[in-house]
């Protein structure tokens, strides 16, 4: 029987729907028998004005290339609209997590059709708790009959516009942009009259896998799936040549040809880092000559400063991926390998297959759009955080450097100059918060995960209280790394969710949190604070934390441990190495 | 050989034991209607001919199929 791996690629090189219909029902035997294994598992609801179900093979395919076992519920035919507008149907009873709704634009006024689409999804967020992803319509002209603009185009363009602007800043509506994705793939290359007057479907094969990579970018980013690191080999992937054979002089990186396409790619790669993506080395090299295409190369858009982690030396390459992982504290079922070679990545993907190889094309003209195309990074927004997560990462590696120029760990400490705050959360922190607890895998006693729309309905809650946590030193602003959800009732309070960013681990700033709860806690006339250890399969590090704060152990079962502080005459402890605000 | 040609399309589109002329809609598993507008696709771009609706509805059989790329001559491709 075919491997996972293998049936997705053979599919690929096909784009063929039948193929890839084979293909889908392959995985679902391999995955039904025990044979395969995925990380997730998906609900999503597909309810659309054209056949669909094609999408959905397609889907179930690139969703398992990411290690996502999608559970597709499809409308009938046709069906959208009362699966919308009736609370009792089978779309809300199968609570899906998201909910594609890709419908064709008709015929009609701009405002009517808005007003139809806006009745639908009113419907929607009022039956249902899930996302909503919505499309805009392909603005495809028609070949014109005389020499004027095309008046259909520009009202496509006014209707998209206003969904746009409509739907953008809600937080349980995801805009899945279809015009543009079709202008990417070409009106002619994306629509089929052919499919269009057999199967009722407007796209072609090719347009179909290509919206299908954008429905698993959308599932992705809903939940928090976005992967966090990406690990690159250097010769022959970050510039032409072999470093250790052609010198620095000798290697194809620049503006000129060749050379030219691993400037491109360099480009995406730094995009990715200014969207928060960490950066890491992973090759077989001398470790010098590589610092020296890194730092003296007078081409090269990627420097030391860029990379969290350099490791580069003769040992394996899985066995470097451990290393990495550990340096920078990340799971290695947040990073993303790229290698040209293929030797490689079979490797990656026997030793490590928690890590996300990529299939790489044979020609590196195609690395960047390769890259792009993964969507194995995709967010549905972005925080200041991930703006400046290369440089707070930068700064660990001072930091990491300062530390072991110090003797001791309080010398350490003491020398951080670390001030900590500590505020409820405004309306500024809800994106960084719904993060948190999205990403953070380790320190975290509860690892329940929330959406952006859960945590503004806490937000306006008075029932519940959530406690932001910033970080500052001498190397720079760590930004928001902390959090607490509290549930409070009268005499009890619950900590629902604590959690910290492996970043900071180590230098005492959960306990400054913990305090400041408990101090708020006693001054509102409450009791008892309540908490919880629910084990995963990475939060070992924090089994004995609830111990270690002085709260004392109560029942416990498979799933979790409970535990309980009672208030009466609460003393903060003294933090030696902390400035608190 | 267009049989040739065509068993690589039928096995990339179904899953089948031994390839033969009576393999048809009623016998290989996953050929249904739905299917069948995938095969048409995969049979024009593999024999690079366009197949109108009208003559798609008539290919439910590998025979009828293989006798229909006879006569539409794609056997040089």
């Amino acid at each position: 029987m075919k491997q996972l791996h293998e049936i997705i690629c053979d599919v690929r090189k096909l784009s063929s729907w039948l193929a890839y219909r084979k293909a889908a029902g392959q995985i679902r035997e391999l995955l039904k028998s025990g044979a395969a294994k995925l990380q997730t598992s998906v609900k999503a609801a597909f309810l659309s004005s054209f056949t669909i179900d094609p999408l959905v093979d397609f889907a179930v395919v690139e969703a398992a290339a990411h290690s996502i076992e999608l559970q597709p519920y499809i409308a009938p035919y046709g069906q959208f609209n009362q699966e919308l507008l009736n609370p009792e149907s089978e779309l809300y009873r199968a609570s899906p997590q998201i909910t594609f709704l890709l419908i064709e634009a008709e015929s009609g006024a701009i405002d009517e059709q808005a007003s139809r689409l806006g009745g639908l999804v009113d419907a929607f967020l009022k039956n249902s708790t899930g996302i909503l992803v919505i499309n805009t319509f392909p603005a495809c002209p028609s070949w014109p009959l005389n020499v004027l603009p095309d008046q259909r185009r520009i009202l496509i363009e006014e209707l998209n516009t206003g969904i746009i602007e409509r739907y953008q800043s809600n937080p349980r509506i995801q805009i899945l942009d279809l015009d543009a994705l079709v202008s990417y793939a070409g009106c002619q290359n994306a629509m089929s009259p052919q499919m269009m007057s057999m199967a009722r479907i407007p796209f072609s094969e090719t347009f179909l896998a290509m919206l299908a990579r954008r429905v698993i970018s959308h599932i992705i980013a809903t939940l928090g799936l976005a992967r966090k690191c990406l690990v690159l080999d250097c010769d022959n992937t970050l510039w032409g040549g072999i470093i250790g054979e052609d010198g620095l002089d000798g290697i194809q990186i620049g503006r000129d040809s060749p050379g030219r396409e691993y400037l491109e790619f360099q480009k995406t790669i730094l995009e990715l880092y200014e969207q928060g993506v960490i950066l890491a080395i992973n090759s077989k090299n001398n470790h010098d000559d590589v610092m020296q295409v890194l730092n003296e190369h007078p081409q090269m858009l990627l420097r030391e400063k860029h990379f969290a982690s350099i490791v580069v030396n003769w040992d394996l390459k899985p066995q470097n991926m451990q290393k990495i992982a550990e340096q920078i504290n990340i799971g290695l079922d947040t990073v993303v390998f790229i290698d040209d070679n293929p030797a490689e990545r079979q490797m990656m993907r026997q030793s490590l297959p928690q890590v996300e190889t990529l299939e790489m094309p044979a020609d590196p003209s195609l690395f960047a759009r390769t890259l792009r195309e993964t969507g194995c990074f995709a967010r549905a927004y972005l925080t200041e955080e991930d703006k400046n997560r290369g440089q707070i990462y930068a700064a660990q590696r001072q930091r990491d450097q300062f530390q072991q120029s110090c003797a001791t760990l309080e010398d350490f400490l003491k020398s951080l100059e670390m001030v900590v705050s500590i505020h409820p959360a405004g309306k500024d922190d809800i994106k960084r918060v719904a993060q948190l607890t999205q990403r953070t895998n380790q320190f975290n006693l509860t690892t329940r995960r929330y959406t952006e729309a859960d945590i503004t309905a806490m937000a306006q809650n008075k029932d519940w209280r959530i406690y932001v946590l910033g970080l500052k030193d001498k190397f720079g602003d760590n930004g928001t790394v902390g959090l607490a959800l509290v549930e409070i009732q009268p005499k009890k309070w619950r900590l629902d969710t604590f959690l910290v960013s492996c970043r900071v681990i180590g230098r005492q700033v959960e306990d400054a949190l913990v305090d400041r709860i408990c101090r708020d806690a006693a001054k509102a006339g409450c009791m008892t604070i309540s908490a919880e250890y629910i084990p995963t399969a990475k939060n070992n590090l924090v089994a004995g934390f609830w111990d270690k704060m002085g709260f004392e152990k109560g029942t416990a079962d498979a799933k979790q441990v409970r535990y309980s502080r009672q208030l009466k005459n609460y003393q903060s402890p003294q933090f030696l190495y902390l400035k608190i605000i | 050989m267009i049989k040739d040609r065509l068993e690589v399309v039928f096995r990339q589109s179904f899953e089948i034991g031994k390839f033969t002329e009576d393999l048809s809609i009623d016998n290989v598993p996953g050929w249904d209607s739905m299917a069948h507008v995938g095969l048409i696709l995969a049979l024009q771009k593999e024999f690079a001919v366009s197949i109108p609706p009208a003559d798609a509805i008539e290919l439910t059989s590998v025979k009828n199929i293989i006798q229909y790329l006879d006569t539409r001559d794609v056997s040089s491709g």
